[in-house]
């Protein structure tokens, strides 16, 4: 009898922990397409300002760290954002006010948000993949791990 | 957008959550947006209960977290959660503190769409989240945004809760509070206000009580004008009888005339003891001109700009504070200068600056919903071509590229989206 209830008792925490997985894993991946989505909307917003650059290569390195964003893959796009990051901080400065840094600013911020979103949700997602249950059950089926995107996405002094 | 809006705690109450959802909802309907409010109402009919509030039913008091919190908990307002959100069917639900057991927990159990929450509480070891945090856990990871209100209130997320939270300041409507006249027929002469609940032991009434005798010592002609809910009597009993007149008790002030009981003041004095995680108030006397007097704690130190745009004093030190309230009573140039600079730094504090960053977290956690369908994916890209198409005609296709085999990349491409 008290077999059968710990049975019982131990299916539904398994079922419950597996739906569980689900929603966290579906949060992880709509986060990454907000962040993705901001990130291309900060490239094209970077390409804006570059072409208010005079000809040369601070305009050069702008443009081409935009461009590279948007040509790599998820590999390695931690290090081209970064490098975007840069070229928008070293060129910043060097903008007239207007639309197309207001533009920028507003991206740049939107990025920030998402970032923090996205690793939020990787962070509670990792925290119960990795409990002992389970990684033991391999509730997650086969599902890579999330992994967390660290870039330093300030371009904007404040 | 339609935005379901959570408070915990009863809106008949003045306080801080309370008077930050209602200027937010208030600021967001001005935007245009679609607003509804879930909070405990004691009296549903009365007759200045905004319209786009939805009563989930009378508060019960519990002592919680140093303060006394009027909560509803239980099946039956869990029941009126769900039915608010069913029907509501909000693009985003805002829940305030989720973790009191109030309605906001309970929206958050109930929904299931995309949800953001703000967390005001400070308190550093707030026993309630070491007991239930991990248990609270499930619930919480339903959402998808976090918003801090100050840097302290922020800690206690990632301490208790784990992960981070944006820091979005609590809001103010500066242009309410600037110019304000003072109230009608009060004696003039230096005047201190203090305006707080005057029963709850961290806002530190009692420390200024006990300062009255040495500051009427530096300053003889001083008052003290007490605004804020309690009981009065109390309050007078604790002045020594000599003193009585000096102290004039308003009660509790309706939210339009706080102005003018800054205005009436003097120096504003927040002699608060802990358990402050912003310090709203600080802020509202600072866009009304008056200067500041405050205890040294983290949030206030924080708004007054580390004692540029006001003057901190020890905590629970009625001597330091009789001191530095009497220095500032009779040094007008210097309140001047104060209120100057006071005034500037709550620019950013200013509800316009704060709705528009909130909105931002609203369009960032309403883009982190999966796509529904391919089609439409392939819808959206060719927008995103088109609005790239600045550059040149190959750079646009080669964008297009680029983003259809990032799609293609997406660990998620073989998941068919749940319908909403």
């Amino acid at each position: 009898m008290l077999a059968v209830l710990l049975l019982a008792l131990a299916t539904l925490y398994v079922t419950w922990t597996a739906g569980r997985l689900d929603r966290l894993h579906a949060r992880v991946d709509a986060a990454w397409a907000a962040l993705d989505a901001q990130l291309v909307r900060r490239a094209s917003a970077a390409r804006a300002v570059a072409s208010a650059l005079p000809p040369g290569p601070q305009r050069e390195a702008l443009e081409q760290a935009a461009r590279a964003t948007l040509e790599v893959g998820f590999a390695g796009r931690e290090a081209v954002e970064n490098d975007l990051s840069r070229a928008l901080r070293a060129a910043v400065p060097l903008l007239p006010r207007g639309d197309a840094l207001q533009e920028l600013e507003s991206a740049s911020t939107r990025v920030g948000l998402a970032r923090s979103f996205h690793n939020a949700a990787v962070r509670d997602a990792r925290v119960v993949r990795l409990r002992r249950i389970p990684r033991a059950l391999r509730l997650a089926g086969h599902r890579s791990m999330p992994e967390y995107f660290e870039i330093d996405d300030t371009t904007v002094p404040h | 957008m339609r935005v379901g809006i959570a408070c915990p705690y009863t809106w008949d109450v003045p306080g801080g959550v309370q008077s930050h959802v209602r200027d937010l909802a208030e600021h967001l309907l001005a935007l245009g947006h679609e607003v509804s409010v879930l909070s405990p109402v004691d009296d549903p009919d009365r007759a200045d209960l905004p319209p786009w509030v939805v009563p989930a039913g009378r508060a019960v008091p519990i002592p919680y977290n140093g303060s006394v919190a009027r909560l509803v908990f239980g099946p039956l307002s869990l029941a009126r959660a769900r039915r608010w959100v069913r029907e509501g069917e909000f693009d985003v639900l805002h829940v305030h503190e989720p973790t009191v057991p109030s309605v906001s927990m309970l929206a958050c159990m109930a929904a299931t769409g995309p949800m953001v929450a703000t967390f005001h509480t400070a308190t550093a070891r707030s026993r309630a989240l070491q007991v239930f945090g991990t248990a609270l856990q499930p619930v919480l990871e339903k959402v998808s945004g976090r918003i801090a209100v100050s840097p302290a209130a922020r800690r206690v997320v990632v301490e208790h809760l784990g992960g981070d939270a944006v820091l979005i300041p609590n809001g103010v409507d500066v242009a309410r509070f600037d110019g304000a006249a003072p109230l009608p027929g009060r004696p003039a002469g230096p005047t201190v206000v203090f305006l707080g609940r005057i029963d709850e032991g961290r806002k530190g009434l009692a420390v200024l009580l006990e300062a009255l005798p040495e500051l009427v010592h530096l300053v003889p002609d001083v008052r003290l004008l007490v605004a804020g809910p309690g009981d009065v009597d109390d309050v007078r009993a604790a002045v020594p009888r000599s003193l009585r007149d000096r102290v004039e008790l308003l009660g509790l002030v309706e939210p339009e005339d706080k102005p003018r009981v800054f205005a009436s003041g003097s120096v504003y004095c927040a002699p608060n003891t802990h358990g402050e995680s912003f310090g709203i108030v600080l802020v509202e006397a600072m866009a009304a001109g008056t200067p500041v007097v405050a205890s040294d704690l983290e949030a206030f130190r924080r708004v007054l700009q580390g004692g540029r745009a006001g003057v901190l004093v020890p905590v629970r030190d009625p001597g330091a504070l009789a001191g530095a309230l009497g220095d500032l009573l009779l040094d007008e140039p210097r309140r001047r200068a104060l209120a100057r600079v006071a005034r500037a730094a709550v620019e950013r504090y200013d509800w316009q600056t704060v709705t528009a960053q909130v909105v931002a977290v609203y369009e960032t956690v309403l883009a982190a919903v999966p796509p529904t369908a391919h089609v439409e994916v392939d819808a959206d890209l060719e927008v995103l071509a088109a609005l790239l198409e600045d550059g040149e005609e190959d750079d646009a296709g080669r964008v297009l590229t680029t983003l259809r085999r990032w799609i293609a990349e997406r660990p998620r491409r073989d998941r068919v989206p749940a319908p909403r």
